[in-house]
């Protein structure tokens, strides 16, 4: 559906380029909800506007269907008013001086490809009104309208045409914390419910985790990894993706061996030998590495007999402990690494007390940088 | 932003769509064609001015040998020394008056709880609409020889002596001083109204009595707004012609403004030796105004710190609240009361008489029949409204597009803002000559016509409608017109249906404010104007000039109510567009 090749834009500025994306790749398969994930000036907008037609792009392909929207080598370029996809943007854009049912009517009215009668653009508004709850609110000037009422008639806006694209440029980051929990699952049940392939920015991890079936973690411009939600949580590819999608404790040391199943050993700077799962692909012995190792995947133990095989044991003292409610959140110094994890609220572990902290090899994933 | 249409140009096998992008790049062709029109406007007064300073006489109107006869005579004349003298001095003297005087009223009305706020606007927005040669001939009248000041003196004190000489510098001081202090409140009022309370009110947590906060923190942040209204001011000065020509020109006290009239209208005119004067004039200001706009970048700065969606909540001033009161009322009555019971005075009396009971009887409102009745007043009001209104149209239409262009960085965008903004440099005096050269030489006979007029208003006021529209715009969030781009709108569309409506309140207060100064500018239709194209302002130069002080002051009476009711038209969309900004 949506096809993207080599697509680079890079901004001049005193310091050399900046910012800006360079080389991204990616194809979607109609229906898709794709996101993409990053730390602000990681270039994830800078591709959003590429695909809108807002950013001319210095290189690169950007194909919907069967129509080329750009394409550098052979000097097209769609104009963005002729691309027909509908997108929200950041500050929903609402035109103030417009009523709610004129702001999802403008595109209708504006429409180059055919002309809309007076009953059709009745009928289409009201219906995308309605689609995204707002029915009822056509006559209401734009202004008096909450963050998630105007998020809506932006939404509502962005589908009325039935664009073939639909691009959401961090719709919720101003929203408050209840409110984006909630639209969350609601943009996520609209999007399956018209089947429109769908582009999301986002920074925000959960939100790209939720509602994503495809994910691009993009670090400085680039594509790192790009996967569905699990393989991005489970299998990332290198640090920069472990630290920014969910937490991660981290261990550093010397690699030893590498079997052929992809299980591996790390030295620790003291000796203590840990078992790993090597991803990195990196061949030759021995080299420095880094392994990551999810919370959730940490066991709190009191010291006592040799784990199973496939587990790692490492022994520490309690640093800090907090009470969660439905669990307890500790950080324990293993001698040198901290190391965080969580314990059901029934066990109690005070300060300063010995404790040992368990994982499967299986769960330490040996890093690229 | 980057800028459009940067690949090179189509092949043949290119499809349609870009080719018609590349055709039209949004505001690019437009942006240069909007651009040579502002240059044709801008660009020839400069040139015909360097020109025309450089060229020797000739008989018949051609062009004459270069020269730098006109630079030798100014230099060696005699009184170059005193005429920059008594220009900056009475410049700079002018300003401080009218800082202090307006920059204490303007703090008290926006930041304490003084009473009397009402009084303070209503004598602003009346002040804006009265032409200033109005205002003038009030306060000549009220510290002139048969006014009553010296007339008490003589009647009470010593009536062999005239105490004040009010056709000197300290007059002239005076009078501008009083004149500016208006204009210097409703700009500053606008900056403290911006000034975020927090920070004041962080210093008063931290122990600070009002005075300390005051001095310590509210002034600093105003300090860079503060500078560079000074110099506007202080530059304004340094162009003014009204009260040079009214009130010291009697008194034999001369100013670069006064010089260059006087050499246009000797016989013959001496317009190379204007011209050179004009020059010198023109790279002071230019100088001036470079400064200018680097301090109001920093005032911008400044400025920027504030936070949106709060009311600054005023100091209150106990006790000191009598005292700030009797500010504010002293206010009313030298700007407003003091010189409209003098223009009503010498409205109703058939001559000039001193301000006395005794002189009541003859009073009559023969001059306000005369100016109603007489068709002549009637068209120079037609004039005047034609031209003042005429010139607003044209210099915001061509704005509108030039500060969209500007303020979102399209193709040409910096050309057009930096040709707007050169007519800033042209004292209104010198664009007058400028444009006497032009249309002496043009073969379309526009001299003596309203055109060449509203074609001189419009150079002038082009970067005043630029400033609406510019600022308008920026506030205008680029994603709304992104919003009607990916909407399906094209470039014209999104301007036509997006930008025009939220930047109207922008529009029709740019429009009223070179509607305003128009209609009551002096200098340049009094160089420009033939017979049949006087202006108001002109005509009651003129009156004032042979002695006709009842008339001046019954047409000015009637011309000062109509423009208020343009003024406060003006007022009430600045201060619904303000409380759209701050959430009001």
């Amino acid at each position: 559906m949506l096809t993207v090749e080599n697509l680079s834009k890079v901004y001049a500025s005193t310091e050399g380029p900046s910012g800006g994306v360079r080389g991204a790749d990616f194809a979607l398969a109609p229906g898709t909800f794709f996101t993409l994930l990053g730390p602000s000036g990681c270039g994830k907008t800078t591709t959003l506007r590429c695909v809108a037609g807002l950013e001319q792009p210095d290189e690169g392909l950007i194909r919907v269907g069967a129509e080329t929207f750009f394409d550098a080598g052979r000097h097209i370029n769609v104009p963005l008013n002729r691309r027909q996809i509908g997108m929200v943007f950041q500050s929903y854009a609402i035109w103030p001086h417009m009523t709610v049912f004129e702001n999802v009517a403008f595109p209708l009215r504006v429409a180059k490809d055919r002309r809309y009668g007076r009953e059709e653009i009745a009928t289409m508004v009201n219906g995308a009104l309605e689609t995204v709850s707002l029915g009822g609110f056509g006559s209401r000037p734009a202004t008096r309208l909450s963050g998630g009422q105007q998020q809506r008639v932006a939404l509502a806006r962005a589908i009325v045409a039935r664009p073939k694209l639909l691009l959401l440029d961090e719709p919720l980051s101003n929203l408050d914390a209840t409110l984006r929990e909630e639209m969350r699952n609601e943009l996520r049940a609209l999007q399956q419910q018209i089947g429109v392939t769908t582009v999301y920015v986002t920074h925000d991890q959960t939100e790209a985790l939720e509602m994503s079936d495809l994910i691009a973690v993009m670090d400085a411009g680039r594509i790192v990894q790009l996967g569905p939600p699990r393989e991005i949580y489970f299998h990332p590819r290198n640090t920069f993706v472990a630290r920014f999608v969910g937490s991660s404790n981290w261990l550093s040391g010397t690699m030893t061996e590498v079997g052929a199943d992809g299980h591996g050993r790390m030295q620790l700077g003291d000796g203590r030998s840990i078992g790993c799962r090597v991803a990195d692909g990196r061949t030759g012995l021995p080299r420095a590495a880094t392994i990551a190792v999810r919370p959730e995947a940490v066991a709190l133990a009191r010291p006592g007999p040799a784990p199973a095989s496939g587990i790692n044991r490492l022994d520490g003292t309690v640093l800090s402990t907090g009470f969660l409610g439905t669990s307890s959140r500790y950080r324990i110094d293993l001698g040198g690494p901290v190391f965080e994890a969580h314990g059901s609220a029934d066990d109690n572990y005070g300060v300063g007390e010995n404790v040992s902290v368990e994982f499967p090899a299986a769960a330490a994933m040996a890093l690229e940088d | 932003m980057p800028e459009v249409a940067r690949l090179p140009l189509p092949m043949p096998q290119a499809r349609r769509t870009w080719s018609r992008a590349l055709r039209l790049p949004p505001g690019g062709i437009a942006g240069y064609v909007l651009a040579a029109i502002i240059a044709l406007l801008v660009l020839p007064p400069l040139f015909v001015l360097v020109r025309t300073s450089l060229t020797e006489v000739t008989a018949g109107m051609g062009q004459g040998a270069f020269t730098l006869q006109n630079y030798v005579l100014l230099v060696t004349s005699r009184n170059l020394g005193t005429m920059v003298f008594n220009s900056v001095a009475f410049a700079a003297c002018a300003t401080i008056v009218s800082l202090l005087f307006g920059g204490l009223l303007a703090w008290l009305v926006e930041r304490t709880d003084v009473p009397l706020k009402g009084l303070a606007y209503l004598t602003t927005i009346i002040s804006l609409g009265t032409p200033y040669i109005l205002y003038v001939s009030a306060w000549l009248f009220l510290f002139g020889r048969a006014g009553p000041f010296n007339d008490l003196y003589r009647m009470y004190v010593d009536p062999s002596v005239t105490l004040i000489n009010v056709n000197s510098l300290g007059g002239m001081i005076a009078i501008e001083g009083f004149l500016w202090s208006p204009l210097v409140f409703l700009m500053l009022s606008s900056a403290f109204r911006a000034a975020n309370a927090e920070m004041e009110e962080a210093a008063r947590v931290a122990g600070a009595s009002i005075l300390e906060t005051v001095w310590k923190v509210s002034l600093r942040l105003a300090m860079p707004a503060i500078l560079a209204l000074a110099l506007f001011v202080f530059i304004r000065n340094l162009e003014a012609f009204e009260v040079p020509a009214l009130v010291g020109m009697p008194g034999r006290v001369d100013v670069l403004t006064t010089e260059i009239y006087r050499s246009v209208k000797s016989m013959p005119p001496q317009l190379g030796y204007a011209s050179a004067f004009s020059v010198v004039m023109l790279a002071l200001v230019a100088v001036l105004l470079f400064f200018y706009g680097r301090l109001s970048k920093r005032a911008e700065r400044f400025a920027s710190i504030t936070g949106k969606g709060y009311r600054p909540r005023p100091f209150r001033l106990g006790r000191a609240r009598i005292p700030a009161a009797c500010i504010i009322v002293f206010n009313f009555v030298v700007v407003l009361g003091l010189p409209l019971a003098a223009v009503v005075w010498m409205a109703l009396m058939p001559f000039v008489r001193p301000m006395r009971w005794a002189a009541l009887p003859f009073a009559s409102l023969k001059n306000f029949t005369s100016v109603v009745s007489s068709p002549y007043y009637f068209g120079l009001g037609v004039n005047t409204l034609l031209v003042a209104a005429g010139t607003a149209t044209a210099a915001m239409l061509l704005t509108v597009g030039g500060g969209w262009i500007a303020a979102r960085r399209r193709a040409g965008g910096t050309l057009i803002d930096q040709l707007v903004t050169m007519p800033l440099v042209f004292p209104g005096l010198v664009l007058g000559v400028a444009l006497l050269e032009i249309a002496l030489q043009l073969p379309i006979p526009i001299y003596g016509t309203l055109w060449l007029i509203g074609l001189a208003f419009l150079i002038r006021y082009m970067p005043y409608g630029m400033r609406y529209t510019y600022t308008g715009v920026l506030q205008i969030h680029p994603e709304l017109e992104q919003a009607a781009g990916v909407a399906g709108a094209t470039t014209f569309e999104t301007l036509r249906r997006i930008v025009g409506p939220l930047l109207w309140p922008a529009i029709a207060s740019g429009w009223l404010f070179i509607f305003l100064i128009a209609a009551k500018e002096m200098s340049l239709p009094l160089l420009l104007a033939g017979p049949n194209s006087q202006t108001v302002a002109v005509a009651m130069f003129d009156l004032w000039s042979n002695g006709q002080g009842g008339e001046v002051s019954a047409l000015g009476l009637l011309w000062a109510a109509l423009m208020t009711i343009f003024a406060s038209a003006l007022y009430v969309i600045l201060r619904r567009q303000s409380a759209a900004t701050f959430g009001d």
